[in-house]
């Protein structure tokens, strides 16, 4: 499965650059992530409980980033496995400054096997997009809300 | 092949039924006819700790006109619906709809309430809800709420409902004068889901101008929609074959279509105006009288 697309995010590419970057903030914009620790460099390890009304599942597995070239572009892999199936995923993001705020775009490829791609064929797509959609819009609340928490920290 | 291990309860009324809900909120999952749930759970895609059975709920499987609208009760059956004489004179896109759904087990177990509580993609009865113009009712313990169709479908299995809320009925008017409706499906033939489906209903005047036109689609994106371009092409116009064609051309207009194994989604946008034009041509014809 194909899957590609764009999203504006209300500030300047180096502040996405480094939410990307940032495991802390990212876990938290990750849909259902529950943990998220680093396991080398640019590498880290999930937990993500899906859920999408009625069907849920637990996925482990792994996230990892390169060809990293700040604050442009990098390329994402995911792998994750769980009781209804697995999932493999890789795309490239790239960011672009447009009026002081920043267009990411993504294209990538994913693989869905297992139960969930036997039963759920016909949803599959439907739901990563429904789960891209809610990446970016908690990762463009992080970059809304942060400075200020940063703020409150100190 | 098992259900991870859950508690299951059985109101015998309403009230009992959403005190439970309100109670469990997300961790419990409605059984109505059990056709959508039961086979997520078998799989362990779904695993809810609550099961609330509504099966035994008395007085929510009717159809009636009530002050001049018709009302369908959530338990109904798509094969009660498929067979109402009621709806087969006032309503005939809802017998039709439910004639398209699945095979006769599923239609003998499978409720309209369920089905469009799970607002799944590919469902029948959301296109024909849609055309209808139709108004959902939900019951929670602070009392009921009406939602209008269109409003009530959000995303992939995800509708208006709110937690502690239950599908009672849904309503709408008996058709009108010089008014035909038609449902045209491509099936996907294993599962007997909709690749596409289209819901139309189209009102004319004897001259063939289109006094009003509405257009419920399902299986071409993430949700079934109304299909506005399409109305909006149509509307006040002397139907013909061209204009039916030429507007049917918009009905995956502002729509990125689904793709999977069984269509890609250049292919159900075609067959999205295929269908719609299918479906506009039958109503058309059944609203001015002839056989289609």
């Amino acid at each position: 499965m194909k899957v590609s697309g764009s999203y504006l995010f209300p500030a300047p590419p180096e502040q996405v650059w480094a939410l990307l970057n940032d495991p802390k903030r990212l876990a938290k914009c990750l849909p259902g992530c529950e943990r998220l620790e680093p396991d080398g460099p640019d590498r880290y390890k999930a937990i993500i409980k899906f859920a999408l009304a009625a069907i849920s599942g637990q996925y482990s597995g792994s996230v990892e980033l390169s060809e990293k070239k700040p604050p442009r572009s990098l390329r994402l892999r995911l792998e994750g496995k769980g009781t209804p199936g697995f999932v493999k995923g890789e795309g490239k993001l790239e960011l672009a400054e447009k009026h002081g705020q920043t267009e990411l775009r993504y294209t990538g490829e994913a693989q869905v096997g297992g139960m969930v791609a036997g039963i759920g064929q016909r949803m599959i797509e439907g739901a990563a997009r429904k789960l891209i959609q809610q990446f970016f819009e908690s990762a463009a609340a992080q970059l809304h809300t942060s400075p200020d928490e940063e703020k409150a920290k100190r | 092949m098992i259900p991870t291990a859950f508690e299951y309860h059985a109101p015998k009324t309403l009230e009992e039924a959403l005190r439970l809900v309100e109670r469990h909120g997300d961790e419990a999952k409605l059984l109505a006819g059990g056709h959508s749930l039961l086979p997520l759970m078998k799989l362990r895609l779904a695993a809810p700790r609550f099961v609330i059975d509504l099966g035994r709920l008395r007085g929510m499987s009717y159809i009636r006109e009530e002050n001049g609208r018709i009302v369908i009760g959530a338990l109904t059956t798509h094969a009660e619906v498929e067979a109402s004489a009621l709806l087969r004179s006032k309503c005939p896109l809802l017998p039709e709809t439910a004639a398209e759904i699945g095979d006769i087990q599923v239609r003998n177990r499978g409720t309209l309430g369920g089905s469009l509580a799970h607002a799944d993609p590919a469902a029948d009865y959301p296109a024909a809800i849609l055309a209808l113009e139709a108004e959902i009712v939900v019951a929670s313990t602070s009392g009921t709420r009406t939602i209008a169709a269109h409003d009530f479908f959000v995303d992939m299995l995800t509708t208006q409902l709110r937690p502690g809320e239950i599908l009672t009925q849904v309503c709408f008017p008996p058709l009108g004068p010089r008014t035909g409706t038609a449902y045209c499906k491509l099936h996907q033939p294993a599962s007997g889901f909709a690749i596409v489906g289209v819901a139309a209903r189209v009102t004319a005047q004897g001259s063939g101008k289109i006094e009003a036109v509405a257009v419920g689609l399902t299986g071409v994106g993430p949700k079934a929609y109304r299909a506005e371009a399409v109305e909006k092409a149509l509307h006040g116009k002397k139907a013909t074959p061209k204009l039916l064609a030429d507007a049917a051309r918009h009905a995956a207009q502002h729509v990125d279509p689904l793709s999977d194994l069984h269509a890609s989604a250049e292919y159900r946008r075609e067959m999205a105006a295929v269908f719609t034009r299918r479906a506009l041509e039958r109503a058309l014809a059944r609203a001015q009288g002839k056989k289609a």
